[in-house]
């Protein structure tokens, strides 16, 4: 290893720490039972880092306690007003404008040891570090609980995710997706659920797809998909290269319903697309690419060969 | 000519300790400054009888240091937020909320009221319960029927995933 490599990774495992203090002290010293402040004190001249971590803590605890003081509690749905949809999309795409990636790395702080939940809103995407070094890549629109039971286990409760993971066939990786289960054997694959059908696609290594019931091999170059709550399932083939291009800002239809044509395009651009009604099951075909779409929905009309109009909330994609 | 309170006694008491703590909470050459201030606000409150003037003291500077903190971090923001609008090249700089201000604070406020419903039913409802009611922590305990230690777990969860989204609101 590399002494700068060794350098940095000792500075973040000491912020760890450094956060791990500021947290305790932050909590501690906001109840009126709290008297031990010379010991905090002590602890602030340890490191000028200290104050930095607790100011920061402090500060984020008030916004949200202003934040939670406001929430109106008869109404605790996460349903947006469609004033607030139109402000989702305005800050994502300022951002975008911005030229800067909404893509954050995480360090997996396994919380006082409780599952943790990580989620994205829609035109947003979020990279997941894992302990042992691999990494789980959340689209836009999704949600993801890890550690419910143990380390290596995931359950995607909406949206799509790319696991690249480091396969320990001593303990390998499951993720679940309502009742379903996927176990690595060594791998890099895609998940989406939605629609009412899970979808997993292989890119590297292999998957097993239910063990204890179909036990399906998933292979490279091969998608899985299986309507929830069914025993029935299809495997196809797929190219390598398409797994995961969510990542890059493209989106690959084959043959593909409007319905997740719909849901897939508002995962990834934050605006509000659905399939007209009665024309869901229509299947369609092609390729597009993200960014664009965000200044100009209609376009996919164009792209996709389909016709879009202006719904009441939202565009409303239907077969030309 | 009136006794002095226990607070003022407290306050001299631990005046160098007080001025200690607000050079270790970051104050640099504004400690006096803010010692002062502290002094202001304990001899303008009129506040019921107090369990432990010493401590109520220390509250009182490490409160005044966050409002520091968060003001001028505000401040630092729409900054921000102005010479991003204007390309960089704007000088006429306003106060007033504008418009994208008080969107973002809607957009704030929703992100923080789902990052705490994320957490699970009784983190979230512990921490509206001691930040937003005020109740001491060793009540919330009995209140809920968990040990002090778990509702600091909770909250001490509450306050990281809040953090969290602060640092990835400031990255976007």
């Amino acid at each position: 290893m590399s002494p700068s490599l060794q350098q940095e990774i000792c500075i973040v495992l000491h912020d760890d720490t450094i956060r791990e203090d500021a947290l305790a002290w932050a909590v501690r010293t906001g109840d009126p039972a709290f008297d031990d402040w010379e010991g905090f004190t002590d602890w602030l001249e340890a490191d000028p880092a200290h104050a930095a971590a607790y100011d920061a803590i402090a500060a984020a605890a008030d916004d949200g306690a202003e934040a939670e003081a406001a929430r109106p509690m008869a109404d605790n749905d996460d349903n947006d007003e469609p004033t607030d949809r139109r402000v989702s999309r305005r800050w994502f795409n300022g951002a975008l404008v911005a030229g800067l990636a909404a893509l954050v790395a995480f360090g997996m702080w396994q919380a006082e040891g409780g599952p943790t939940t990580y989620s994205t809103l829609p035109g947003e995407t979020r990279l997941i570090a894992l302990d042992d070094g691999g990494s789980i890549e959340l689209a836009g629109g999704s949600k993801l609980v890890l550690g419910e039971e143990g380390d290596h286990f995931a359950r995607l409760e909406d949206g799509q995710a790319l696991f690249t993971l480091h396969h320990d066939a001593s303990e390998p990786f499951t993720v679940a997706i309502g009742e379903d289960r996927l176990v690595d054997i060594g791998t890099v694959f895609d998940v989406r659920t939605g629609n009412g059908e899970l979808t997993v696609a292989v890119s590297q290594g292999a998957v097993l797809f239910n063990p204890q019931g179909q036990n399906v091999r998933v292979d490279p170059g091969e998608v899985l998909t299986s309507a929830a709550g069914s025993s029935d399932y299809e495997v196809s083939s797929v190219a390598p290269e398409m797994i995961g291009e969510w990542r890059d800002g493209r989106l690959t239809f084959q043959q593909a319903s409007l319905a997740r044509v719909a849901t897939d395009l508002s995962r990834a651009t934050g605006i509000d697309f659905t399939a007209a009604p009665g024309n869901e099951t229509q299947s369609v075909s092609g390729s597009v690419l993200i960014a664009p779409l965000k200044d100009d929905p209609q376009a996919i009309g164009a792209l996709l060969g389909i016709s879009v109009r202006k719904g009441k909330t939202g565009w409303v994609l239907d077969a030309r | 000519m009136s006794a002095p309170t226990p607070l003022a006694l407290a306050f001299q008491e631990h005046r160098d300790q007080l001025l200690r703590f607000l050079r270790a909470r970051g104050a640099g050459d504004t400690a006096e400054d803010l010692l002062q201030e502290v002094w202001i606000k304990v001899s303008s409150a009129k506040p019921g009888p107090i369990a432990s003037p010493k401590a109520y003291l220390f509250s009182i500077a490490n409160r005044l240091m966050i409002d520091h903190y968060r003001s001028a971090k505000q401040a630092a923001q729409r900054e921000r937020n102005w010479t991003e609008a204007s390309g960089g090249t704007g000088t006429d700089q306003s106060d007033a909320p504008s418009a994208e201000r008080v969107v973002l604070g809607q957009e704030y406020a929703r992100l923080a009221q789902r990052t705490l419903d994320e957490l699970g039913p009784r983190p979230a409802a512990i921490f509206r319960r001691h930040r937003v009611d005020e109740v001491p922590q060793r009540k919330i305990a009995e209140e809920f029927g968990v040990s002090l230690s778990t509702v600091e777990s909770d909250l001490r969860r509450a306050y990281r995933a809040l953090t969290e989204l602060k640092e990835r609101m400031d990255e976007v």
